[in-house]
């Protein structure tokens, strides 16, 4: 019967949308985490008596068809981009992007990847670097004798020396943003990898045109709101009882045609 | 003389049909923009002899319960929903579709896509696309996109004289033969908001409680008359 595999379809569907829900609860303090939700599409639709088709020699025409549709599917796991709480560390070297823009990470292989998780340390050399030790691009060190380092909104990283009055530029953070940042390829570690839907990164300094401006002393907190997790959380399991009631139906029904004498 | 056995038959039919119309609804329960849909039965007359009239069940048609589904905020700028009658019309290889799913975004030539990745239509018949380097997108209740640089163009929003007569294609996506005609001035765009999908799981519940019921009263029906059958046979052939 062809309601067993459509009850099927919708208990995968909500078994995905609550690995989703479960994903976001568990990254709800994540710095820079972006929550994903699951988002559905019906099936396709079996047409038994098409819509238009005539009902009797008159000409006459049926008003409406008999249309059954074949269950649901997850179209996509969108990821919602947007911006999480800002909080105050007061840790130097922790930089939120308040509005659009990623920070810029190199990858042992060579590659780019893009982050907005700015919890950055140093490295022994004193390079800046996230919190795996890769390299932050374009690359800026801070001079072992620098004693205080200050980054303003549009990125500009200044460092004052020991026994000097004057600070002194030592590099400039820069941003990229994407024509569909929701496109990038999440790979873990808070970050992320240009894809064909993402489209090419845009380089830019923080505060330009199109770009957030940064915040130093501040994280960038997930976007995770709890009790609308939970909220989800729950009708999605009541939707996964109710397609499993589907199916024992369906059951019942099959069963009791297959005892008939 | 098995009349009886196709009559109920008929119904056993049509409920199994039924059924598949309701799994498929508690299945979409969760899908943005779905309409719950209902089967309509009538009756099949049949007129075997003279003063007789037998009536079968027939499965009519299945409609959709148009009324809107309730309003969830997402915050997220390029969830739309539409209070009202109205489609978005979204562009495919084979021609427009209609949809009731707002849950769009942008692809990668910051076209608006919708869950499906095909571009939504302005009213100028092309699609809308957000310039490089803004960050606001804003829609209005028109369906008018704009960006802090400007407007960008006019979501079409569109309906149909008979909403009935349109054709689900999967994915959320209806066609229909009509012509499509400008929405009503009360239809309006909520932006950061989706249309849930207008199921009411109780509802559903007990048509399936109601479905395996009358199931199984048509199933008693026929072994009841299995065994009338076999129990003339043997009164009648047992010999006098």
């Amino acid at each position: 019967m062809r309601s067993l595999a459509i009850g099927a379809t919708g208990m995968i569907a909500q078994q995905l949308n609550v690995e989703t829900i479960s994903n976001n609860i568990a990254n709800a303090t994540t710095t820079g985490f972006k929550k994903q939700r699951a988002e559905f599409q019906d099936l396709l639709y079996q047409n038994f008596r098409r819509i238009g088709s005539t009902s009797s020699d008159a000409g006459t025409i049926v008003p409406t068809g008999v249309q059954v549709g074949a269950g649901v599917r997850v179209a996509a796991v969108a990821r919602v981009l947007e911006q999480g709480n800002l909080t105050v560390t007061d840790n130097k070297l922790d930089v939120a992007v308040n509005g659009s823009g990623y920070f810029q990470v190199q990858l042992p292989s060579g590659d780019t990847a893009y982050t907005r998780a700015g919890n950055f340390k140093l490295s022994p050399e004193g390079i800046i670097v996230t919190a795996d030790g890769y390299p932050v691009q374009p690359a800026i060190t801070i001079p072992a004798e620098a004693v205080d380092v200050a980054i303003n909104a549009s990125g500009e990283v200044m460092v004052k020396l020991d026994g000097q009055v004057a600070q002194q530029n030592v590099g400039q953070l820069q941003l990229a943003t994407f024509a569909n940042a929701a496109g990038l390829e999440a790979v873990g570690d808070n970050l992320f990898l240009q894809t064909g839907a993402s489209g090419e990164a845009v380089g830019g300094n923080p505060g330009a045109p199109g770009f957030g401006r940064v915040v130093q002393g501040a994280l960038e907190t997930s976007n995770v709101n709890i009790v609308q997790e939970i909220t989800t959380l729950i009708s999605a399991q009541r939707a996964y009882e109710m397609n499993s009631k589907v199916i024992k139906t369906t059951d019942e029904m099959m069963q009791q045609a297959s005892q008939l004498r | 003389m098995e009349n009886p056995i196709y009559v109920s038959l008929s119904r056993q039919m049509t409920l199994r049909r039924q059924l598949d119309v309701i799994s498929n609804n508690i299945a979409n329960m969760n899908t943005t923009g779905f309409k719950q849909q209902r089967m309509l039965f009538t009756e099949f007359l049949e007129r075997p002899g003279m003063h007789e009239q037998i009536s079968f069940v027939q499965d009519r048609a299945v409609v959709r319960d148009l009324s809107a589904g309730g309003m969830m905020q997402t915050g997220n700028p390029l969830d739309m929903a539409l209070t009202g009658h109205g489609y978005f019309t979204v562009d495919t290889a084979s021609g427009p579709r209609y949809t009731r799913a707002g849950n769009f975004r942008l692809n990668d030539q910051r076209q608006i896509v919708d869950g499906g990745g095909l571009p939504v239509l302005g009213d100028n018949g092309q699609p809308l696309a957000i310039p490089n380097g803004t960050k606001d997108i804003m829609v209005s209740g028109d369906g008018t996109v704009s960006t802090e640089l400007g407007q960008v163009g006019r979501l079409n929003i569109v309906t149909f004289r008979n909403e009935q007569l349109m054709t689900e294609v999967g994915a959320g996506l209806y066609v229909s033969d009509e012509e499509p005609q400008a929405a009503p001035a009360d239809t309006k765009v909520a932006q950061g908001m989706l249309e849930n999908s207008n199921v009411k799981p109780v509802v559903e519940m007990t048509a399936l409680i109601e479905i395996q019921r009358q199931y199984q009263s048509n199933q008693k029906l026929i072994e009841n008359e299995h065994e009338r059958i076999r129990s003339a046979i043997q009164k009648l052939g047992r010999t006098a």
